[in-house]
Order: structure tokens, then C-alpha cells, then sequence
């Protein structure tokens, strides 16, 4: 284990252990472009460049190892001198798109300008190097080659992380440009993790651009609902919208966020979002629409099933059970759902579509109920009359449901998620617009937390419930998650 | 018609590739056998090398892009490179190119009309003691004078290249 | 002084053989490696590509023992402006080269070997596969050369156009089948080189003077040169003398000699103005200071400049620096593999302001701004070809500063 001292500080690190790992250690940061701690070291920015007592030259911190001995400055004037001029050297054909570019505000090339230059050009602005802007190279991507600072950390995720390969460096010298197959797009299903990547503004997001200036942005840590992989990501929102999704990388879950997954949050806030209920395809308010889903509830009473989902929150799940149970009365209950669990591709995406089929499990072992082969087959067998459920949970019984002509009482975010013979659609917060607690494939259990409000009036899906059942008589007392927790068993 | 690798490009592929270790290393000398047959590296055959040596797309284009003695597009039927490094410089070159610039009414990187005649100039092509030095095709033309690349002009024209003894 | 490289009628095999060639195989396959190694450093034999490494200690880098693959690769990539020594010797003495590399590879155990030739050498690579194969009929090269149970196969390898290939690593990347973008050292091809195997490189005159080294031992090649500069090199004159062209001397020779005895001076009405010694990467020297020195390669550095590859181009008062410093910066920037930042912005920066310094749009604060430029690219880069570009840069501003000057004061001489 070398011992080595950075900036005067000692440090011992296993061998192998590079320059810039080492001073990340001692909390040295090391200004660095290429770099990055998931992908193949490339050493070619040089902004890592520091010095080391009795070498002529400079090295790059992110690929020399640590040696013994090593007398390691981060900070001398060498140094300094040497991100001065290799951020001049990046500059001078780049070209000045700040007022138009997306990246404004958290780019690479800004932050260490301000932090470690503040040198004035020396060289003709109308001397630089042209190329091509404003290329949509796929579905979730634009691309600007003159913007780009040829780090090839784009490159090198397509090479080793989706192993797609689509893009490379051609030509060469200062005619150097990444481009991929003409006719092709990068689509591998990951690529907005580029536009996080890319330092500059050279990869961004069609999705986000010009939507909106980073530094308005604030920033709430959730959890992505898209899958099981249930990945760690920020909602960053200003105003009550929420802008982009990316994602928070940790050691148990994901370094990176799909694509699918960064989209999530577009449904929320779609023109089908439903901010208020709906009665046989009519717009209604949502306190006589409850009234009547209770009022239908309570005609059927004894035919009524409720159906648990494995896209709702372990709260939202709970409330449900309670319903079954404390208002409804009915043993025609189920939290049952099984599918297999595991990243499928390699990479993030789950063979799970849903979120918290594991969550679903835990309501299900406080409250028992039928499992979905016997429910099913009661829906089918034609007893029951009116079930509630979520939108999306309702899809795996449709065909039972419609053949026996079971009148539904649907929770849903989006019209377009719901049957369209609902009797009742009864909206509810997001898990943007609350928290709720999921359990991922991992059996790790975490909570989104809330970085917008819902649409006026719509309320938690827990608390509608309580609504619900207090309207047919029954009181749940489910005033807040805690409380719809209180029989779950973690 | 899509494109497809011939046979004798696949039996000449198989001994190139048989020299080494990996298959892949083999990219270089057969995007010169591709070039061989149709002058250039058409964007279909990079494909179907690609296919054939399963290498990402990019990759191959990547090298074709670096290396300047791959052609995009068909060149004349001769190809003239004249040296414009140091040596050359010194012994003349600017004036071999006016020369040529003029004759054939080309800019460099520029065919003629009549597929004859491409014109580049080229970095140093290793022959200083015999400046000034230009290339055509693959052979070498030394000790240029401006009347000897009257004369080579010439037998280029009636379809002659005359190459050196080595 | 009999030349040993550059000798006449021996390109064929037959005639080599009749010269003797391939009998200091046979000898060399007779003694242990580790022998062959030791006479080779012996001889003070260095790299003759242009970094005079000494090629006995390279070899030695190499892990010992029969175990793992093992390559060695020749680079006969020759691009250095100034530089035509290997095409001289490709021609006229092809089968010194051959036997040099199996010796070589004998000693350092590899069982395989490359000749990586540029592209644009096409007839002298042809040239090279007949000579091979006529030297694996006659059983110098394949398996169980004379007898001796040592196998090696060896292969020609064409480039494809890019100066940068001539820099080792980024020559392995090339033959690997990528483009030629030069590797971070550590680690040193010796360890880690061609496919992932420890790897010597070396250069064609290097390989060459190899079987004379194992025919006459070390003490004799090291004799021939200074005291620190063993053998002979070939040096490439180019240039308004009366005879351009490869001469081959012994280390240490005066460069008055080689310019008036070999070369039979300057042609009339030329005047010695300047001279780049070792390839256009190295730092050109005043007339007066190139007429005072000996050619090895203390001398030269200690002169501040380098013996390089030997590649002497010979510079006339006719010539402005600035124009010859412009049409090598061109150079530098088309050739630069576009890698790093310095290396890449830097020579287009350079050939830039040369621009303007050439063409008349240029101020006097350019020259200071060129140098700093250079300055800025100097030992921050993963390869040499941003120094490659710095030195030519610097020097010609720090000893021919007068005609940037005059440049930038509008004085432009329409060359």
C-alpha cells in the first residue's frame, strides 16, 4: 500500500490507486474534463495535470497510480498555470453560445474558467474552427460538434456502458468531430445519460431545451417509478413544474438513469392528467363524484372487490386493504402479485415493469386475501359487481372484469391509463406530488418525496379512500401515511 | 444492387487476417484491399467490412476518416500527390503545383471533368534527397523538374505511368 | 570506412548471402539471449527512429523467460520531414533488416514480428514481402530457424497515411486496427505493448546494424562511433547542396565534413543560412553553430538542439524562416491525432498566426504570443508531436527573430 503526501497531506491507498482518486480521499478536488469514475481512463483533457517533486514534467492525475514516496502538489503555480492554458487552449474554438446554450449554468467549461482562469482570450474570435450545430442524432438528443471539447466521455459510455458503440471520433487534428452512422439514431435507451455526461453543451436534451435555466431549478431527491430498479434521481422543478428528472448515483442501485425512466415525469403533468373525477365518462367534481362511487359501492354491498396495485405506494396499497376490510367488508380482496424481479438488460431496466411489487407483498402479508388466480376467476365467475382498483392493476384482470360486465371504480393519474366503461374515475396525487414508500427489486425500501402540488383539489390516493369509506359510513381514520402504515410490517 | 464482398476479397481477407492474433487487427490492410478494387471506400462496403470483421460501424468509419490515404470518393484515374514539406518547398513544389494547378485547371482535393486527373498535396512522403518528390497512384516521381511533369503529363494523358527502376 | 548498412549490390539474397549475411543469425542462435542482449549494450547502440534510446537496455525491459507472447515490431513508418534513411536502406539492404529482427526477436523471445511501413511506401513494401519470402525459403524466418527449435514468422504491416504511427504507442494502436492515437505511458510497451504482450520497437537502422553487432561484437560497433554514441548512422541530407542524398558515418564526424566532403557543399550561389539537424522536430541551428559541431548525440543536445534521425535539411539565405516555419506548422497540424488539447488547438493556433505573420496581417505581438503558445504546449501532452511542433516553433523565433520582425512590420517577402 503506497504512502504518499498530496498538497502536504498523508495519505496510504492500495496499490493501483490513482493521483485524483487519492486527493478525492483527502477532499482534494481535482478540476478534470474526461474523467470519470465509471468509464475507461482517456487522459486527454489534461486539466488533471499536477505536479510531482523531482519530475520534469507534469502528469495527469486521473491515470498515474500512486507510488510511494510520492511528493504530489495540486496546488503550486505550475499547476495553475497549466489549467490556465489548457482551458485557453479549449476556448479558443469554442464557440461563444452561452445566451443559447442549455448548459449555461452548471457547464464544465464556465465553473473552472470563473474557479481557475478569468484569463482574457488572445486569440481572433473570428479565427475559429466551424461546425456543425443543432443535430438531432436521435429521439432524445441534439448534438453540437463546435461546442464539443473532444473529452469522448460520450464515446466511451456507448463503448463500455450500453455497449452500442454508435459514436466515434473522426478525422482528426482540430477537424476532429464525434459522429455517428449517418441515417442512425442514438437510441440505445440510455442516451440522455450523455447529455449529463457531455461537460459542455455540446450533447443536450431535446426534452429539456430551452425549457428553462438550470439555476432556477430546485432540486428534490426521489425515487423513479418507472420499473422495479426503482433508481435514486432528483426532480428539478421551478413553479410547480417539474423540468427534468436525472439521476443521483449510489453504490446499491444506479450510476445512470434510462430514458424511459427520465420521462416519468411527463404524465403528471400531461393535458390528460385528471384534476378532477368522472362519472360515465362525465367531467365531475370530485366530492359528488365520491358520493356516488360510495352510493354504488353500498348498493352492491357484499359484490364488491377491491384489487390492490403494484404501481401505488405500500400506503396507498394499506388504505386500499383497509377499505376492503373495515368498509367494505368483503373477503373478495386481493394484494397479490408475482413477478420476477432482476435488471434485464444488463444495465438498469427491470423485468418488472411496475414499482413495488415488492411493497404490494408486504400489505399483503398484514391483510391476507385471495391470491390473483382466485380473484380473477371470481371476477369472472360473475359475483362480483363493482370493483375497485387502480388503473393499471386493472389491466391485469380486464378481460375477467368486461366479460362479466363488473362495473368499475378506478383510480387513475392520466385518462388514457383508464378503462373507458369506468363507472367512476377517481383521480389522486402523484408520488411527485406526495410521498409514498416503495420497495425495490432489492428489497431496499425508500420514499419519493413530493417536489410539486397536485392539481387543486386532488388529494393522496390514501386519503381519498378515507373519504371514500367515511361517505358509506366507515371511519378509517386515515389521516396521514403513518396512520395507513400502522398494520404494515416492514 | 446492395453491395457485397467478393470472393476474392474474402480469400485475400482470410490470409491478411490469418497474421495476426485478433481479426480486428487486420482493419487497416483490408480497407486497402477494399480501395484496390474500387478506388475509394464506398459507405456500403465500411458497412459490410464492419459485418464482416463484427466491429461497430463507427469504428471503421472512425479509421477511414483518420488515415488520409483512404479515398470517400473515386478518384482520377491518376491520382496526383505533390510533397509540400520542407525540403520540397525548398526545391520548388509551390511551382510543380502552380504548374498543375494551371494545366489541369484544378484546385487541390479536385478531380477533372474527364476522371483522369485528381490533384492533392501531401505531407512528407520520405525522399528528401530527391526534391521536389510527387506520387502518383503508389509510384514515386523523383528529382521533379517543371519539364519533367510536362512529360509526365503527357504519357498520363495518353494513359502511360511510367514507374521507376528500383 | 566500409559502410556496413549502406552497401552496394546486396539486396538480393543471394548477393547477401554471399556477403555473408546470415551467418551472425546462425551465431546468434548458437548463443544464449541474455548474451545477445549484453553485447548489444555493449555496442552503445541507440535508437536511430529519433529518441537515441539505448536499444540494448529496451530489450532488456522485456520480462525474461519463454513464457507468454512476445512481439517485435519494426517501425518503418518514416514521416520525419528531412528524414529518408530507412526508404535508402529498404532498397539497398532489405535483408540486414530481416536478419536483424530475428536476431532481435531470438533475444527477446518473441515468436512473432511486424514491419510496420507506411502506406505511401507501397513499391518498397513489395519489395520487402519478396525479400521475406525468399529469406522463409531459404529457412531464416518460420519455424525452427537452422535447426535451432527458435520459431519466428514475420509480417509487413502498411500504414495508411498518418505521421503521428511513427510514435511507438500510437503505431501499436494501428496495427491493432484503430486509429494511430498514441497510448498514456506508463505502462511502457516493453510490459504492455502489441495485443496487451510485452513489445520492443524499434527502428529499421537500429534492426539493421544488429547483425553486425553479433558478427563483430559490441566493443567494435562501439568503437566505430564517441565514446557515448556507438556505430555508424545514416544521416538524410537535403537541401541546396551539390550531393542530397544518405550517407552513412560514423558517429562523432564533423558536420563540416559531411556537408563539404560528402556532400560536396553548398551549389553555387547558395549561402548557408541555417540547419535543422535531426528531423524538422529539432531545433535549428545557425549556420555558424552547425559548422562548429560534431554529429552524436551529446553534442547536439548539448548545442540545444538533437540528433534526431539524423534527417539534416539544409537551409539556404534565399529561404524566409517565416515561410519554412509556416509550411512546417502546417505539417504539425494536419499530422496531430487530435487527442489532447494542447496538441490539437495549439498547432492550429500556431499555423494560424503564421498565417498572418506570412500573408502581412500580422503584428509584432504575435511573435511573443507564437512562442507563448508553444511554451504552453511543451511536456503537457500524451505524445511528443505537440514538442515535435513547439521546438521548430521556438527555435526559429529565438534565433531568426529579425525576419518575424520584419514580417510584422508589414515587410512580407511574397515567397
Amino acid at each position: 500500500m503506497p504512502k504518499l503526501t498530496i498538497d502536504g497531506m498523508n495519505i496510504e491507498v492500495p496499490a493501483g490507486t490513482t493521483l485524483l482518486q487519492a486527493a478525492q480521499q483527502l477532499g482534494i478536488y481535482i478540476p478534470r474534463y474526461c474523467y470519470h469514475p465509471k468509464l475507461s481512463v482517456a487522459g486527454n483533457c489534461r486539466m488533471c495535470l499536477v505536479e510531482i517533486e523531482k519530475s520534469p514534467k507534469l502528469v495527469t492525475a486521473c491515470s498515474t497510480e500512486a507510488a510511494e514516496g510520492m511528493a504530489v502538489s495540486t496546488a503550486g503555480e505550475k499547476v495553475k498555470k497549466a489549467r490556465r492554458d489548457v482551458l485557453e487552449y479549449l476556448l479558443i474554438n469554442h464557440p461563444l453560445d452561452c445566451p443559447v446554450c442549455d448548459q449555461a449554468g452548471e457547464c464544465g467549461l464556465q465553473d473552472y474558467y470563473m474557479e481557475h482562469s478569468l484569463q482574457k482570450s488572445r486569440f481572433a474570435a473570428d479565427d475559429k474552427v466551424l461546425r456543425q450545430k443543432r443535430r438531432a442524432v436521435g429521439p432524445h438528443l441534439i448534438l453540437d460538434n463546435e461546442r464539443c471539447i473532444l473529452c469522448t466521455r460520450c464515446v466511451r459510455f456507448c463503448a463500455e456502458v450500453t455497449k452500442t458503440a454508435e459514436l466515434e471520433v473522426m478525422e482528426r487534428a482540430d477537424h476532429s468531430f464525434i459522429d455517428l452512422k449517418e441515417g442512425r439514431a442514438l437510441d440505445n435507451g440510455y442516451s440522455l445519460n450523455i447529455a449529463d455526461l457531455c461537460p459542455v453543451g455540446a450533447f443536450t436534451s431535446r426534452d429539456f431545451r430551452f425549457k428553462q435555466r438550470v439555476w432556477f431549478l430546485k432540486k428534490t431527491p426521489t425515487i423513479c417509478l418507472g420499473c422495479a430498479t426503482g433508481c435514486q434521481i432528483e426532480a428539478q422543478h421551478n413553479r410547480n413544474a417539474v423540468y427534468r428528472l436525472v439521476p443521483r448515483p449510489n453504490a446499491e442501485t444506479n450510476t445512470w438513469l434510462c430514458d424511459y425512466g427520465r420521462m416519468t415525469y411527463k404524465a403528471v403533468q400531461a393535458g390528460d392528467r385528471l384534476e378532477k373525477a368522472m362519472i360515465r365518462r362525465g367531467l365531475i367534481d370530485i366530492e359528488p363524484a365520491l358520493r356516488e362511487a360510495a352510493t354504488r359501492l353500498d348498493e352492491f354491498k357484499g359484490a364488491a372487490a377491491v384489487l390492490g396495485s403494484p404501481w401505488l405506494s405500500v400506503e396507498d396499497n394499506a388504505a386500499l386493504a383497509r377499505l376492503a376490510r373495515e368498509s367494505l367488508k368483503t373477503a373478495a380482496y386481493c394484494f397479490d402479485h408475482t413477478a420476477e424481479q432482476g435488471i434485464k438488460d444488463g444495465i438498469l431496466i427491470n423485468k418488472d415493469p411496475a414499482p413495488n411489487t415488492a411493497g404490494l407483498k408486504k400489505v399483503k402479508a398484514a391483510a391476507g386475501g385471495l391470491s390473483l388466480e382466485e380473484f380473477t376467476a371470481l371476477l369472472a365467475g360473475g359475483k362480483v359487481k363493482v370493483l375497485v382498483a387502480e388503473a393499471k392493476a386493472y389491466g391485469l384482470v380486464k378481460a375477467a372484469a368486461a366479460a362479466a360486465g363488473v362495473r368499475l371504480v378506478i383510480f387513475a393519474l392520466n385518462r388514457g391509463d383508464a378503462p373507458a366503461s369506468a363507472h367512476a374515475l377517481l383521480p389522486y396525487a402523484s408520488y411527485f406530488e406526495t410521498p409514498g414508500t416503495f420497495i425495490n427489486y432489492q428489497g431496499l425500501r425508500r420514499a419519493t418525496a413530493p417536489a410539486v402540488e397536485p392539481p387543486q383539489g386532488v388529494k393522496p390516493l390514501w386519503a381519498v379512500v378515507n373519504k371514500l369509506a367515511s361517505y358509506s359510513g366507515a371511519e378509517l381514520h386515515l389521516d396521514s401515511p403513518a396512520a395507513a402504515l400502522k398494520d404494515i410490517n416492514f | 444492387m446492395p453491395y457485397k464482398l467478393t470472393d476474392e476479397f474474402k480469400e485475400a481477407a482470410a490470409r491478411i487476417c490469418a497474421r495476426y492474433p485478433r481479426r480486428d487487427a487486420a482493419l487497416i490492410p483490408l480497407l486497402h484491399e477494399l480501395q484496390k478494387s474500387r478506388g475509394f471506400v464506398a459507405e456500403e462496403a465500411m458497412d459490410e467490412l464492419a459485418k464482416f470483421l463484427e466491429l461497430p460501424y463507427a469504428r471503421v468509419k472512425a479509421a477511414v476518416t483518420f488515415y488520409t490515404m483512404f479515398n470517400r470518393a473515386p478518384a482520377g484515374k491518376y491520382h496526383i500527390q505533390v510533397c509540400r514539406n520542407i525540403s520540397c518547398h525548398m526545391a520548388g513544389a509551390p511551382d510543380l503545383l502552380g504548374r498543375l494547378r494551371a494545366r489541369l485547371s484544378l484546385k487541390e482535393g479536385e478531380t477533372t471533368a474527364d476522371g483522369l486527373f485528381t490533384l492533392s498535396s501531401v505531407e512528407c512522403l520520405g525522399a528528401c534527397g530527391s526534391a521536389p518528390v510527387i506520387q502518383v497512384n503508389e509510384e514515386y516521381f523523383e528529382d521533379m523538374t517543371l519539364e519533367k511533369l510536362d512529360a509526365l503529363l503527357e504519357e498520363m494523358k495518353h494513359g502511360r505511368l511510367k514507374p521507376p527502376a528500383l | 570506412m566500409e559502410n556496413i548498412l549502406l552497401r552496394n549490390n546486396i539486396s538480393r539474397l543471394e548477393e547477401y548471402f554471399a556477403c555473408g549475411g546470415y551467418k551472425p543469425l546462425k551465431k546468434a542462435l548458437g548463443l544464449k539471449p541474455a548474451e545477445i542482449i549484453a553485447e548489444v549494450k555493449r555496442s552503445n547502440l541507440r535508437g536511430r527512429g529519433g529518441a537515441g534510446f539505448p536499444a540494448g537496455l529496451k530489450w532488456s525491459f522485456i520480462p525474461p523467460g519463454p513464457d507468454g507472447q512476445k512481439y517485435l515490431v519494426c517501425n518503418a513508418d518514416e514521416g520525419e520531414p528531412g528524414t529518408f534513411k530507412d526508404r535508402e536502406l529498404l532498397r539497398a539492404n532489405p535483408h540486414a533488416l530481416i536478419e536483424g529482427m530475428a536476431i532481435a526477436a531470438y533475444a527477446i523471445g518473441a515468436a512473432h514480428g511486424y514491419i510496420y511501413i507506411r502506406g505511401e511506401f507501397a513499391a518498397e513494401a513489395a519489395h520487402l514481402n519478396a525479400a521475406i519470402a525468399g529469406a522463409r525459403a531459404k529457412g531464416f524466418l518460420g519455424k525452427n530457424i537452422l535447426g535451432s527449435g527458435f520459431n519466428f514468422e514475420l509480417f509487413v504491416h502498411r500504414g495508411a497515411g498518418a505521421y503521428i504511427c511513427g510514435e511507438e504507442t500510437a503505431l501499436l494502436e494501428s496495427l491493432e486496427g484503430f486509429k494511430g492515437q498514441p497510448r498514456l505511458k506508463p505502462p511502457f510497451p516493453a510490459l504492455k505493448g502489441l495485443f496487451g504482450s510485452p513489445t520492443v520497437i524499434n527502428n529499421v537502422e537500429t534492426l539493421a546494424a544488429v547483425p553486425s553487432i553479433i558478427d563483430k561484437g559490441g566493443d567494435w560497433y562501439a568503437a566505430l562511433g564517441t565514446a557515448k554514441s556507438g556505430g555508424t548512422k545514416l544521416f538524410s541530407v537535403s537541401g541546396p547542396v551539390a550531393r542530397p542524398g544518405v550517407y552513412e558515418l560514423p558517429l562523432g564526424t564533423a558536420f563540416s565534413e559531411l556537408l563539404e566532403t560528402h556532400c560536396g557543399g553548398m551549389k553555387p550561389g547558395k549561402k548557408l543560412k541555417a540547419v535543422i539537424p535531426g528531423g524538422s522536430s529539432t531545433p535549428v541551428l545557425t549556420a555558424a553553430e552547425a559548422m562548429a559541431l560534431k554529429l552524436d548525440y551529446e553534442s547536439l543536445a548539448a548545442a540545444g538542439s538533437m540528433l534526431g534521425s539524423g534527417g539534416v535539411i539544409m537551409i539556404d539565405d534565399s529561404q524566409c524562416m517565416v515561410k519554412l516555419l509556416q509550411v512546417l506548422a502546417r505539417f504539425y497540424h494536419h499530422e496531430s491525432c487530435g487527442q489532447c488539447t494542447p496538441c490539437r488547438e495549439g498547432c492550429g493556433w500556431i499555423e494560424k498566426v503564421l498565417n498572418r505573420l506570412e500573408e502581412g496581417g500580422g503584428t509584432p505581438g504575435d511573435i511573443d504570443l507564437l512562442y507563448s503558445v508553444a511554451e504552453g504546449m511543451t511536456g503537457r501532452t500524451i505524445c511528443a508531436l505537440a514538442d515535435a511542433m513547439a521546438m521548430p516553433v521556438m527555435s526559429f523565433i529565438t534565433k531568426f527573430r529579425g525576419e518575424f520582425e520584419a514580417h510584422a512590420a508589414g515587410k512580407v517577402c511574397g515567397k
